[in-house]
């Protein structure tokens, strides 16, 4: 009898605790059988609450989201967009693919199918996604490649531009450290951005590696951007030779935190340069106590209000060409060697140094008592 | 195990003629062969990293990291063992490092520290001790699962890896907490968290009396029950080598010393003027290495001589025998996972603390890394047999080999080959191994 009860309360618990994680609005699960949308309604989601509805006007823009459960979509990137788009007299409806590349084919289709005259995507897989995005143009929808790359030359690219983060950050240490030994964390392999922040970073500083004024010690890519890893192999190559280096291009703030563990270990930290790019909380801080030399800042409103301005003027009938600030984007395939011309947007980010805190207090990316709670002293924290 | 293997009532003087190598010398006396051959093993490792790397290898200051970086991991495969040993598997471990791990940076970062003030004393073990608590409730949640409903450990565990990171995430919405509470970061090591020189020689004294202590102690108890006894002259022998091995260690971890920087900041604040070949401050055992060596002797207490322990064995050996014999199977059972859960959270205090922040992928991939190291030393997936001190020689190995990598240059994509190629290769040669033993 005792142990039936707790089967019972077992089962109860884990249902709770399923229910505990949709209530949140979020969708945990991979796949997202919860999501699928039937009868072509699109998920509503967190923030969004309230803004999928059935259409009212005739200009309507459709945003699939291939996974909702990051922090900043719903923050910063949803509700700049819908401003955008409620402001040039259009509405907003959405849908959650889940990190499901198949769901976000039908999620796209339920989108055109509810009446959207856009659609924007922030693309679960750049090549999966393609069938749906033959479809919307062939129906005469535009398609707005959000964040991410399509590989389609018909879509419209708004992003920021990684290369550009690379450069900005390999800028800042190099002009501390124009004579030295580097190591260079690159991120995730298989993650193409890796390889457009190193593009970046060699423009800045491999003219100097190969005039030998400084010397790259040490260059790997490290599995998931993982900060644990990261700093164990910042340990490793500090051991490896014996302290003497003198900055450490990082390429996003999660791995310079492994990093700044390691240097604090060492006494090193504050002493080597080291960069990073998000402008994440704790790497915020380490900027303001001159732990850390600069972090790249891509605001994410910024990237938002873009395209659902963007979005607003093709409703409108403007040919891609047509939108305001467009540029071209030529990107080659790795494997194939093919090029793709895409008409693009894409926005300058902004290296955070203790020169510029302001900024992002300012703009309310970070309030001044969490940037200076760990002892910073300069700018907002003076 | 090899307590098992070896009988009392095995002949003493074998039969003439036949020749003894070294190998049923060692079984004959009761030395798991098993174990001798995996030291010579890591011990190969480090010469080759050591040669491969111009001689970084075997230097106090890596032994000292490497120790540090293995802490994390070994902690958890001492419990992975036990719950292999049970017939069960526990798959979502890494996943129970991010939840764990959040709540009690959150906790310190931001809870606590609201409501009792920055930098009060109780923060950091008031967050341990909450982490504790989850650790076991969600073992032991997973594990009554696993007993009183009958879904395989797979399954339910297979669950967890998925539901506990998205709790990770949830806790706080995949921001990083940052940074930890000064007293909790000594759990990690670094700099400032291990023991110094006089208390490592303290421990490293203790560890070898008791290491004596045991063996005259196991002498006493074979002759009273009249138990067949190694020659004397061996087990002199191996009290001398463990007690070497554990000082041996002391002493490495004791000529590592503060960084230079470190030892400047201090000698400034201490008023010393900079003697001029450096002031040299042993860091001596760091203090994750210390909760390793704590938890290694509870988890062996708990395996070899607490009942509970010998009942896991029981239920791995011949699950039908050990009900008939009238062992709970299903407390059992939720025990095992209970302390899984508890390890996974000194295991998440230490990785938190080690990198000063709470990632929302805190964990990742680690279950692996744990249940390899557990059958890297030995623990067979049908159940029964695994050591403790094996589970942490196979943690050992692989992150010898993970940190011995990024020494010598090898780039991350051809580390993770090396690694799984080693894991099938330990597994096969272990295979062999017990196939030609039991043929024997």
């Amino acid at each position: 009898m005792k142990k039936r009860l707790w089967a019972v309360l077992a089962v109860l618990a884990l249902i709770v605790a399923a229910c505990g994680g949709d209530g949140e609005g979020t969708t945990t699960t991979a796949g997202a059988a919860a999501t699928t949308t039937e009868g072509g309604g699109a998920t509503t989601t967190e923030g969004a609450a309230g803004t999928t509805m059935a259409p009212e006007g005739d200009c309507i823009i459709g945003m699939s989201w291939n996974n909702y459960n990051e922090e900043r979509w719903a923050k910063h990137d949803e509700p700049a967009m819908k401003a955008a788009i409620e402001a040039g007299g259009c509405t907003y409806i959405s849908s959650d693919a889940g990190s499901s590349e198949e769901q976000q084919i039908t999620d796209v289709e339920n989108l055109i199918s509810q009446g959207a005259s856009v659609v924007v995507i922030l693309a679960q897989n750049t090549q999966a996604i393609l069938p749906a995005v033959q479809s919307a143009t062939d129906q005469g929808i535009p398609v707005i490649a959000y964040d991410r790359l399509i590989e389609d030359a018909n879509t419209f690219y708004v992003s920021f531009d990684n290369v550009l983060v690379g450069q900005l950050m390999a800028e800042v240490v190099f002009d501390l450290v124009p004579t030295g030994n580097y190591f260079i964390l690159k991120g995730n392999g298989a993650d193409a951005n890796s390889d457009f922040l190193r593009e970046g970073i060699g423009s800045v500083i491999d003219a100097a590696a190969e005039a030998g004024d400084i010397t790259i010690l040490e260059e790997d890519y490290t599995d998931n951007w993982d900060p644990g890893l990261a700093q164990t192999t910042i340990e490793q190559w500090l051991s490896a030779h014996n302290n003497d280096v003198q900055a450490i291009v990082s390429e996003n703030d999660g791995m310079a935190t492994g990093a700044a563990a390691a240097l604090d270990a060492q006494g090193l930290l504050g002493t080597v340069v080291l960069s990073g790019q998000d402008a994440d909380v704790a790497a915020l801080q380490r900027v303001a106590a001159g732990d850390q030399a600069v972090s790249v800042w891509k605001d994410a409103r910024a990237l938002g209000t873009a395209a659902g301005e963007a979005a607003v003027q093709l409703a409108g009938g403007a040919t891609l060409a047509d939108v305001e600030g467009t540029g071209e984007f030529v990107y080659t395939n790795k494997e194939s060697g093919v090029e793709t011309v895409l008409i693009s947007i894409l926005l300058t980010p902004i290296p955070i140094t203790q020169e510029n805190l302001d900024l992002v207090v300012d703009a309310e990316w970070i309030s001044a008592e969490d940037l200076c709670s760990t002892g910073g002293t300069v700018g907002p924290c003076a | 195990m090899s307590v098992v293997e070896a009988s009392p009532t095995q002949p003493d003087v074998l039969e003439p003629g036949s020749r003894r190598s070294l190998g049923s010398f060692l079984r004959d006396n009761e030395i798991d062969t098993r174990m001798v051959g995996m030291i010579g093993v890591l011990l190969a490792i480090w010469v080759v990293f050591h040669l491969l790397s111009g001689g970084t290898f075997i230097t106090p200051r890596n032994l000292w990291n490497l120790s540090v970086q293995t802490s994390a991991i070994a902690i958890m495969a001492t419990g992975m063992v036990l719950v292999i040993v049970s017939r069960n598997i526990d798959l979502s471990v890494g996943s129970m490092v991010g939840t764990v791990g959040m709540v009690m940076a959150v906790l310190q970062a931001e809870r606590l520290p609201a409501l009792m003030g920055i930098g009060n004393p109780w923060i950091w073990i008031v967050s341990l001790v909450v982490g504790v608590i989850l650790g076991a409730l969600i073992g032991a949640f997973q594990g009554s699962i696993v007993a009183y409903v009958g879904v395989p450990s797979f399954v339910v565990t297979l669950g967890g890896l998925l539901v506990w990171r998205g709790f990770a995430w949830l806790t706080a919405s995949g921001r990083t907490i940052a940074p930890m509470d000064a007293t909790f970061q000594l759990l990690g090591g670094g700099s400032k968290g291990s023991l110094g020189e006089v208390g490592s020689w303290i421990v490293g004294g203790v560890a070898c009396a008791g290491i004596v202590a045991l063996m005259v102690n196991g002498r006493r108890k074979r002759r009273k029950f009249g138990f067949r006894l190694r020659p004397m002259w061996l087990d002199v022998a191996l009290g001398v080598f463990g007690c070497v091995v554990v000082l041996g260690a002391v002493w490495v971890m004791n000529s590592y010393y503060l960084p230079e920087n470190l030892a400047r900041i201090y000698a400034e604040e201490q008023g010393i003027p900079w003697p001029d070949g450096g002031l040299q401050i042993p860091l001596g055992i760091p203090y994750p290495v210390l909760i390793l060596v704590a938890v290694t002797l509870a988890m062996g207490f708990i395996a070899n001589r607490l009942r509970f322990g010998r009942y896991i064995f029981s239920i791995g050996g011949n699950p039908e025998a050990a009900v008939l014999a009238g062992i709970k199977t299903k407390r059992t059972i939720v025990k095992t996972f209970m302390t899984m859960g508890i390890l996974v959270a000194i295991s998440a205090a230490v990785s938190i603390a080690r990198l000063n922040a709470a990632v929302s992928g805190l964990g990742t991939l680690q279950e692996l890394y744990v249940i390899a190291a557990a059958v890297i030393g030995g623990a067979a997936l049908s159940g029964g047999i695994g050591t403790i001190p094996g589970a942490i020689l196979g943690a050992l190995v692989m992150q010898s080999l993970q940190s011995g990598m990024v020494l010598i240059g090898v780039g991350a994509p051809l580390q993770d080959v090396a690694l799984g190629v080693v894991l099938v290769l330990a597994v096969a040669i272990d295979t062999i191994y017990r196939r030609r033993a039991a043929t024997r």
